[in-house]
């Protein structure tokens, strides 16, 4: 049997998809590894139109039980895509478990992952000391002097999982601070935050856990030392994009291209919508609509080909 | 008995006891930001800090990775 579509990713983009595609009655497969994207990192989501507050692990929930609520919809969770190879007029599509379908059109949304420092003792550290998921391990830093590397919101976010927990905390950012001023209000406030600008980080160390960090000044080219038990790495997202380079147009930065009037990209019969591709806000939001867009483009790219 | 070791906001932490819950393993909870004990185990099993650890009869999955999981469950029954 050959799917009329085949949706990669049960983030936002995925799951708006994936609605529209049960409600248009397309013969349809969604394939994840699990649901929310990135946003179920998010301790509290809170420009989420339609919700005041809500933790990215229920917005997870809230996707996919939206998402299971429709007829028609084959979902397949748990799962990652090894491959996706065009095949004359199709597309085969592999999964990690040996499952391998047939499909007209592909729309890929398989988000982002953390961006790692790529210093020595990040990857001997990792769960060590060294975490890339605050909201899951803030709570490991009880009364211990930890660092959080990133300039940007999500380094902000990190430090806000954080203040409940840890002693001290230096946020290293690489130049400026350049988070949403209603996040640094609230970090400013309270004592325990140093801020350190035009920080390199150099090097991550420490025994069987981490014992301190390294950063270069920028400015006046000395190298400092600070003593943390935990690293919290935030310093943005790639795009989960590789399995695609040989397929479709990505940016410099690995981002899908797309047209955004239909979320097209540059091989006929893939689309794309979310984190992965090259639009230049990265919220929920847009990745929803994008999804949306997406599929009903895919719709009448199937009625037009009969 | 499945263990998981896990903290109070962990979005990866809830979907596996949610996943436990709707394949009805039975599991049991430790939260390691309120059980020192817990935490003190888990990082002996486990090498490491982050969470979730699932200790399923004694094989050690770091992280909601639900094929080592399904894995480890089937070579148990």
């Amino acid at each position: 049997m050959i799917y009329d579509t085949i949706i990669i990713g049960g983030g936002p983009a995925g799951v708006a998809a994936g609605i529209y595609a049960a409600r248009k009655k397309l013969k349809s497969l969604l394939i994840t590894k699990d649901f929310g994207g990135q946003s179920v990192n998010s301790a509290a989501i809170e420009n989420f139109i339609g919700y005041k507050s809500i933790s990215g692990a229920d917005f997870a929930g809230v996707l996919e039980g939206h998402l299971r609520a429709q007829e028609g919809i084959e979902i397949k969770d748990g799962l990652l895509v090894d491959s996706i190879k065009k095949q004359g007029d199709i597309f085969e599509v592999a999964d990690n478990a040996g499952g391998i379908y047939q499909t007209k059109t592909v729309l890929y949304t398989a988000g982002s992952s953390h961006r790692k420092l790529d210093v020595p003792g990040e990857k001997e550290y990792e769960g060590k000391g060294v975490f890339y998921c605050s909201i899951c391990d803030a709570p490991l830093m009880k009364n211990k002097p930890v660092a959080v590397v990133g300039g940007g919101n999500s380094g902000l976010e990190a430090v806000i999982d954080l203040l409940p927990y840890a002693s001290k905390i230096y946020l290293l950012a690489r130049s400026e601070v350049k988070g949403d001023p209603i996040y640094l209000d609230k970090i400013k406030k309270d004592g325990k935050v140093e801020i350190i600008t035009n920080a390199n980080t150099k090097e991550i160390s420490g025994d069987t856990f981490v014992k301190s960090i390294s950063y270069e000044d920028s400015v006046s080219h000395e190298t400092k030392n600070l003593e943390v038990s935990g690293v919290f790495v935030a310093i943005g997202w790639i795009p989960n994009s590789g399995m695609l380079k040989d397929l479709v147009k990505l940016n410099d930065k690995g981002h899908i291209i797309v047209d955004p009037k239909n979320q097209q990209t540059s091989l006929t019969g893939i689309w794309a919508a979310g984190d992965v591709t090259d639009g230049p806000y990265a919220q929920i939001g847009p990745a929803i609509g994008d999804g949306i867009v997406a599929l009903l483009n895919v719709y009448d790219y199937l009625n037009k080909k009969g | 008995m499945v263990k998981i070791y896990s903290t109070t906001h962990c979005p990866y932490c809830k979907m596996a006891k949610d996943y436990f819950t709707k394949t009805n393993v039975e599991f049991k909870d430790f939260n390691v930001e309120a059980d020192d004990e817990a935490l003190a185990e888990m990082v002996k099993k486990s090498g490491q800090m982050g969470v979730p650890v699932i200790d399923i009869e004694g094989t050690i999955i770091v992280g909601f990775d639900r094929q080592a999981i399904e894995h480890a469950l089937s070579g148990k029954k």
